[in-house]
């Protein structure tokens, strides 16, 4: 399964939007923390868990997805987000925990939720992947269309909670699609230390389901392995499992020592932008000016968010007993 | 002779500004060489000064004190 | 693992307590092992395991997969086989993947099978907010645990705690769960509380299990708490002696067993009790610490008795929500002249 040339440029667009915004909040959550990193300072406190290097997964998959289908995503959620159509500015303005977030400010960046796209998060690993597969069958038991993608890291099909979803999925026949951004760590501990097998894929299976693996990060390996889950999602015939090798950029969180990863790992891996760059503008489906003036597009709209954020006020604190029951 | 404790300019990498977030041994209390005496964090690393000879702590530099490799955050007096 | 300095006034981190406990007792019993996630050549997120991976090697330090189910239950498994297994489970709050190894297996074994079978394993698990990491990484949940019988529950509020209550926890012939606050941890980047990082000996000794401390004495209230509460509580105590007020500050220590005694005995002597919890409001240890004193017959309260504790609602990211729900000396105080306005 080929992308048009309008959708590679859409999977690049995507991904400069979503490592810019990652970069200017990388600077912002370092506000308030030099020299003493506190995480309870600065402008944005808390965990920070930056998706750098792994927007290929994103992209590759939402190509394929429209506002009604359903996502839900981890604690390194924003590449999914972005590329899913969650609303910019309030997705911000939620990461600093503003009244103009997604919620409010109540549930910051490893909780967003977007229902207008279908989108949603979980802090706890494995976690997406039961709701999927619900999302799945309420669409199967509404008749209405629609297909559910649960992404994880490779170290949640280590949990429990990953086996028995693939399993009533594929006993159910449901249309979702488990996706595995395998970026080779689970904070200190590799996937070789973790996992019995070395790809993920395998256990497909184990659950009677096609299993897809897309090596090097590629973009379009992840557009032609989602493309094919997907549809096979939408024609009723039943979920799959996709894992992808991906690269984490950063360290799991920001402020990370990462002194478990051995020298020269990190300085190893290639970064999929550039690289997606020039099979772009080689393939003739960009040039010079049309990447600068997409970039240039990019940034705008990640500091316009930005600002958006930085602009909004909290909510009042006592807002905080607010919502808890509607 | 009058001995600095100083944050080894080998510690970490980089010329990242460090905080020291303990001591681990009060202000004017006996040390000797090789006690862990203090942690230094530098983002979310944590890394320990010891002791380089034994003496009466006089400490330089507080908790919550900002340091670079090479400041001098005590004394230690025969 | 680490120099360790011989000075009498040597103070340790509880990350460090916590370590030198494990470490010491690893060292004499090899049935002690510690298994969890990134608790090897990390040292644990928040440094607990710091040095016995280097000290001790994979085999006795295990990383884990994300797999605490089947790691918490492996651990029931090997200590009902003769090992002392110490197990880490990261944020209190990911305790709902795993709950059933923990109180359906390893608080009940001992008991279905009459007490022949011991599960002398030791769950340790970080507990608190008050950083901005939001609902699923801030709850305390003390008395989730302290609810369900059959494991002991130990919350140490300083390090020379934490280290004689590691000990006394891998010595127990019992499950208990150590649940230790990031705040006291000596992580600077979660903003430590200065006064959990205190003088600790060196040679191994135990705090006993299942007794509270009297951490300031006083005549005119009584103020409970463990974990952060304890530090919020001194420095409320000392607000309020500059009123003119005597306030006498209880550190629980351990919420099971639940030293009643020693919370009776001081409420008798001040006649108003306040009880600050970090962990949510209802059905929670500030309500049993209540019931513990009014239930007894020799209950003299002279006033209707306080909780400051966290408010029912989800743990808020912003820092504006989460900080105004949070207890603190400021309401502590507060609760105490209400409580006179009321009495």
């Amino acid at each position: 399964m080929q992308p048009t040339a309008e959708q590679r440029r859409w999977m690049y667009r995507n991904m400069v939007l979503s490592r810019y915004l990652e970069e200017r909040i990388e600077a912002l959550y370092m506000e308030g923390k030099t020299p003493v990193f506190n995480m309870a300072k600065g402008p944005i406190p808390g965990e920070m868990h930056l998706s750098n290097g792994q927007e290929p997964c994103a992209v590759g998959v939402c190509a394929h997805l429209e506002a009604g289908d359903i996502v839900t995503a981890t604690h390194r959620p924003h590449h999914i987000a972005v590329a899913k159509g969650v609303d910019l500015d309030a997705m911000v303005a939620e990461i600093f925990g503003k009244a103009t977030g997604l919620s409010g400010g109540r549930g910051g960046h490893m909780h967003l939720f977007d229902a207008a796209v279908n989108f949603s998060c979980s802090g706890i690993i494995g976690e997406g992947l039961g709701p999927a597969v619900g999302a799945a069958l309420s669409r199967k038991l509404q008749g209405k269309p629609g297909v559910a993608v649960a992404f994880m890291g490779e170290g949640a099909a280590n949990q429990g909670a990953f086996h028995e979803a693939l399993n009533l999925a594929a006993v159910w026949q449901l249309p979702v699609v488990f996706v595995i951004e395998d970026n080779a760590w689970g904070i200190s501990v590799a996937k070789q230390a973790s996992t019995a097998v070395p790809r993920n894929d395998a256990r497909a299976s184990a659950y009677g389901m096609p299993g897809h693996h897309v090596a090097d990060n590629d973009v379009e390996g992840v557009y032609a392995a989602a493309g094919e889950a997907i549809a096979r999602a939408r024609e009723g015939l039943g979920p799959s499992l996709i894992e992808i090798e991906t690269v984490r950029l950063a360290g799991h969180f920001m402020g990370d020592g990462e002194d478990y990863r051995p020298k020269g790992e990190k300085e190893g891996l290639t970064d999929p932008i550039p690289r997606y760059r020039g099979t772009l503008l080689e393939a003739g489906v960009l040039d010079e000016a049309g990447d600068a003036a997409l970039v240039a597009e990019a940034h705008a709209r990640v500091e316009a968010a930005i600002r958006f954020a930085q602009d909004s006020d909290f909510l009042p604190p006592e807002a905080a007993l607010t919502t808890v029951f509607v | 002779m009058t001995t600095e404790i100083t944050v080894p300019t080998d510690l970490w990498e980089g010329d990242t500004e460090g905080v020291i977030t303990a001591w681990l041994v009060n202000d004017g209390a006996e040390v000797a060489e090789g006690d862990l005496v203090a942690e230094v964090m530098v983002e979310k690393a944590q890394y320990e000064i010891e002791a380089p000879a034994t003496g009466r702590l006089g400490i330089a530099k507080e908790e919550d004190e900002v340091v670079s490799k090479g400041s001098v955050i005590a004394t230690l007096e025969p | 693992m680490t120099t360790t300095t011989k000075s009498a006034s040597r103070k340790l981190t509880i990350a460090r307590a916590m370590a030198e406990a494990t470490a010491q007792e690893m060292r004499i019993d090899p049935r002690v092992f510690v298994m969890g996630e990134d608790v090897g050549p990390l040292g644990g997120v928040f440094g607990n395991t710091r040095g016995l991976h280097d000290e001790f090697g994979p085999e006795r330090i295990r990383d884990t997969p994300i797999s605490e189910t089947a790691f918490i239950g492996a651990a029931v498994g090997a200590a009902s086989d003769g090992m002392r297994p110490v197990v880490e489970l990261m944020f209190v709050d990911f305790f709902g993947v795993c709950m059933d190894a923990i109180y359906n297996l390893m608080a009940k074994n001992t008991y279905f099978s009459g007490g022949k079978v011991k599960v002398p394993m030791v769950l340790m698990t970080s507990t608190g907010g008050g950083y901005s990491d939001a609902g699923q990484h801030s709850q305390c949940l003390y008395g989730t645990f302290a609810h369900l019988p059959g494991m002991k529950v130990v919350v140490p509020s300083n390090a020379y705690d934490a280290k004689g209550l590691m000990t006394a926890a891998i010595r127990d012939d019992n499950p208990v769960v150590f649940m230790y606050h990031k705040a006291l941890q000596g992580m600077g980047w979660l903003g430590t509380e200065k006064g959990a990082t205190v003088a600790v000996p060196e040679e191994a000794y135990t705090v006993e299990i299942g007794k509270a401390a009297v951490a300031r004495e006083g005549r005119d209230v009584t103020l409970v708490s463990l974990g952060v509460g304890v530090h919020h509580s001194l420095r409320a105590a000392q607000a309020l002696e500059a009123e003119g007020f005597s306030a006498e500050v209880i550190d629980l220590r351990s919420l099971v067993p639940l030293d009643r005694e020693t919370l009776r005995a001081s409420v008798a002597k001040t006649g108003r009790l306040i009880v600050i919890d970090e962990d949510y409001h209802s059905y929670g240890v500030s309500g049993e610490i209540i019931a513990s004193v009014a239930e007894h017959p020799g209950c003299r309260l002279r006033a209707a008795p306080k909780r400051v504790a966290y408010p029912d609602i989800p743990i808020p990211f912003a820092p504006t929500m989460e900080q105004w729900a949070l207890p603190n000396a400021d309401k502590i105080v507060a609760a105490f002249h209400q409580m006179l306005s009321e009495s």
